[in-house]
């Protein structure tokens, strides 16, 4: 176990390096070495300190606050194919940015917005499916694709109302953007935070899996158990909305993927998920940023090319 | 002996005075304010500017400027010398490694069209930042004369923008009395999209006396629909042709012949590139319009 | 050894009238099979026991404890079920499963030790399904899939045993061996409850009897006293015919045309 943990943050930190190495202008090793003692020319500690750290600390947090998100998903509707976004929160907060845009505010209140908006879709979701008296996963799941669908109606709406220049921009941030993120630092935050709550909770999910009845026979105390993951997640998946926009992708395969490989324990697959999600989408901004320079591609497109293919070989050999 | 004083701090007053006036310190702070309503000073012309928009590399190099870019963005298409910038992205999407590495010391900038995020970040930086987006024909020149101050380039600039501004007196007074023809101006075929007159183009349908048959609509450029066009019943029908594409915007109209404009054949395409955009080209595009609709009277 | 006793309990049947206040003793040792037609409320009966369904009316109680008093987790190292429909969950292996009973047993940052799983190798052999231990669960049968249910509570080695239709699916073979088991896991002194669809299992082999009718009557008590062909008639509605094979009643429906 440890050892994966172990391969997967060299992996990360590799995967770092080579994104704060490579951009539209290249460092050598040498150039970046110098920066790091204090050096260098003030365009390539400009270039490090200001542009890439903190891209590349923002776009691991944000990937990896998704997997983990889809992952803690997953388990809670007992469902493979749950992602972060399924119950309409990447939906809210979209509606709260966009309404932001639309209304003309900077980038730190477009943020804050966001963030509203995902609270209130949860909130939403979690009173009306509680609201009937039974919790179920599957009743939570029917009611956040319905939510979800409501959201993109909305979007839909204001997509058509606003004016034609604006649009740009509203596009590119539903299809995400790491360069968005101005600090890395609560990202970061909430990611740490995040595991280190849902650690110890970790073989109760392991429980929780194999059926919420199940689990209750054994010991687990299944309604406040799926209240945290619920909570927990949506926390996740709102604070890497409000980072980076609406990046597809992460949340779904990085989980599973994992699962091919490391099996089903929880308390694996959760830290490994954070890992991965983060190597996942450093490495898809970094050719996002790259790979048509000047031109800047949206990180979503390259998160599908990258992540389906490496789904499907890794499928492929577990059969 | 008190007078004698009086006189010499009079003196000295007078000569200090001027040295100490505003117009002495341009020598040292170049200073405007642009569109967003922001200061800048610099301390010396420009010598790397950074264009972030098609609109603001034609307003550049109108403001003589043209030999000190070193970035422009996709789609800086006029003058011809700006095709050979180097490029840092797309104006909604900016390579901001390669805008850094180019090493600007002025950066203009389009109000609304650069992305928020980029732009405050590039201000974190301290890169000197000047917005432009002229919305009237006095804006137009007024910013290529401000923007000629930032970069030392004055003569060229203030000449430029009184050459626009004459111009469009000109056209002004020329067809202050032509009877008026009414006018729909389609930006787009589909979905089918006009202008109102808060926009220039609706400005310059106003100049050769035209009547933008949706003049009063509330959004700038709103989508509407053909009955309302149909409804409205204009003379002319206009809209910008792009380089290299077949000009058939227009011809989904024929299906309605019993429109005035179509009946007549008043179906008129212009250059696109000249008219969309807020730069001395406009009188260029104003002089085309007012020739089309010179035609649609004589019909 | 726990004992779990019924105090006036009424389960909760919806749209059913109450039922006939259970006040059962069930205690180590004994093997209670509970009969009834489809719909009497066998598995609300056993939820009920566990914990997991609320009550309508009277309690529950775990060596003298109402459970609604005591915590899941201390009720789980006492109690275990074994369910009769699977739920939908998670791929696992086949050993996955079966540890996942040593749960209750292992606080928030233990693993599982050595001691756990050959606990968990000794059910599942116990059980004729060691040689599936690393296939997933949805790759095995039925039959296969409910000896690793049962593998999983015997891992989970609590003092009472509550199981729902533990012989589905078994073939006859597996199906003796199964109720061997459990009274051998009886007369090391646990507590074996269960619900039963076959009437012969119950006289074979359970100790005491729960007959739960459809209109919420019930009587229960020694297998014995309880398994008399007028009362087993009345509760399946069906004509029997007894046969004694090896000292034991066997009940035969009688197909009358």
């Amino acid at each position: 176990m440890i050892r994966s943990l172990l391969a997967l943050s060299i992996i990360a930190l590799l995967a770092a390096i080579l994104a704060l190495a490579i951009g539209s202008v290249t460092i050598s090793p040498a150039e970046l070495w110098a920066v790091i003692q204090g050096e260098g020319s003030a365009l390539h500690r400009t270039l490090l300190w200001e542009l890439r750290l903190p891209r590349t600390l923002a776009a691991f947090a944000t990937g990896g606050l998704l997997a983990v998100a889809g992952a803690l998903m997953q388990v809670l509707l007992r469902n493979p194919l749950a992602d972060p976004y399924v119950l309409g929160l990447s939906g809210g907060a979209a509606v709260g940015a966009l309404l932001a845009m639309l209304t003309g505010m900077g980038a730190l209140l477009i943020s804050g917005s966001a963030f509203a908006g995902a609270m209130l879709a949860m909130v939403l979701v979690f009173g009306l499916a509680h609201g009937t008296g039974s919790w179920t996963a599957s009743r939570l799941l029917l009611t956040g694709v319905v939510v979800a669908a409501g959201w993109g109606a909305v979007i839909t709406l204001m997509l058509a109302l606003t004016p034609s220049y604006k649009l740009p921009g509203m596009l590119y941030w539903l299809m995400g953007d790491v360069s968005y993120a101005r600090t890395p630092w609560p990202a970061l935050l909430v990611l740490a935070l995040a595991i280190a709550v849902v650690m110890p909770l970790a073989r109760n999910l392991n429980v929780l899996a194999r059926g919420s009845m199940q689990a209750a026979a054994l010991g687990v105390s299944v309604r406040p158990l799926e209240w945290t993951i619920y909570l927990l997640a949506s926390l996740l998946t709102a604070t890497a909305v409000t980072t980076a926009g609406s990046i597809g992708f992460v949340g779904l395969i990085v989980p599973h993927m994992l699962r091919l490989v490391l099996g089903n324990d929880q308390r694996i697959i959760l830290p490994a998920s954070a890992l991965a999600g983060g190597t996942l989408l450093v490495l898809a901004d970094t050719l996002a940023r790259t790979v048509i320079a000047p031109e800047q591609l949206p990180v979503g497109v390259i998160t599908a090319l990258l992540g389906v293919p490496t789904f499907l070989y890794l499928l492929h050999r577990s059969r | 002996m008190r007078y004698r004083w009086l006189s010499l701090k009079i003196a000295l007053g007078l000569l200090i005075g001027p040295l100490a006036h505003p117009l002495m310190a341009s020598e040292t702070q170049r200073c405007a304010v642009d569109d967003a309503g922001q200061k800048l000073c610099l301390t010396a012309p420009a010598q790397r500017i950074a264009t972030l928009s098609p609109g603001a590399t034609e307003l550049t190099f109108a403001a003589g400027a043209g030999d000190k870019v070193v970035a422009g963005v996709n789609h800086s298409d006029y003058p011809p010398a700006a095709r050979k910038l180097p490029l840092v992205g797309n104006h909604t999407r900016i390579d901001l490694e390669a805008l850094l590495a180019l090493k600007p010391d002025l950066v203009v900038t389009w109000v609304t069209g650069n992305p928020p995020a980029q732009m405050e970040l590039l201000q974190a930086l301290g890169l000197p930042m000047f917005a432009i987006e002229p919305r009237s024909f006095e804006a137009v020149s007024s910013a290529i004369e401000r923007l000629s101050v930032l970069t030392g380039t004055e003569p060229q600039g203030f000449a430029e923008a009184e050459r626009f501004r004459t111009g469009i007196a000109a056209i002004s007074a020329q067809y202050r009395h032509a009877e008026p023809v009414a006018v729909f101006y389609q930006v787009w075929e589909t979905p089918l999209m006009t202008i109102n007159n808060q926009h220039l183009i609706g400005k310059v349908l106003q100049l050769c006396g035209g009547v933008n048959v949706f003049a009063e609509m509330p959004r700038l450029v709103p989508r509407i629909s053909p009955e309302v066009v149909l409804q409205a019943d204009p003379e002319v029908i206009l809209t910008g042709s792009v380089e290299g594409a077949i000009d058939d915007q227009l011809d989904h109209w024929k299906s309605y012949p019993k429109m005035a404009a179509v009946a007549k054949n008043n179906l008129f395409y212009i250059p696109a590139s000249p008219i969309s955009r807020p730069t001395p080209r406009l009188l260029e595009a104003s002089r085309d319009i007012c020739q089309k609709l010179d035609i649609a009277r004589a019909r | 050894m726990s004992t779990l006793h019924t105090r006036d309990l009424i389960i909760n049947v919806p749209s059913r009238a109450d039922g006939f206040p259970l006040n059962m003793s069930i205690e180590s040792g004994q093997v209670w099979g509970v009969l009834g037609p489809n719909g009497a409320g066998k598995t609300t009966l056993l939820h009920t026991l566990a914990g997991l369904l609320p009550a309508r009316s009277g309690q529950v109680t775990l060596h003298d404890t109402p459970l609604a008093q005591l915590k899941r987790r201390d009720i789980a190292q006492q109690l275990g079920l074994v369910f009769q429909e699977r739920q939908d969950s998670f791929p696992a292996t086949v050993l996955e499963t079966a540890l996942i009973g040593r749960h209750p047993w292992l606080s928030a940052w233990e693993s599982e030790q050595a001691a756990d799983l050959q606990r968990a190798q000794q059910a599942l052999a116990a059980l004729d399904v060691e040689h599936l231990s690393e296939r997933l669960l949805s790759t095995l049968s039925g039959g296969e899939r409910q000896r690793v249910a049962i593998a999983t509570l015997m891992t989970q080695n609590p003092d009472i045993w509550l199981l729902d239709e533990p012989t589905n699916h078994l073939d006859l073979h597996h199906q003796v061996k199964v109720m061997r088991l459990l009274r051998e896991q009886a007369a090391l002194s646990k507590t074996v409850f269960m619900c039963l669809h076959d009437l012969n299992l119950a006289a074979r082999w359970c100790s005491h009897v729960l007959l739960l009718y459809s209109n919420g009557d019930a009587c229960w008590g020694p297998a014995p006293t309880m398994l008399k062909p007028s009362a087993l008639e009345q509760l399946y509605k069906q004509k029997l015919m007894t046969v004694e094979v090896d000292g034991a009643p066997v009940f035969v429906p009688v197909c009358s045309n």
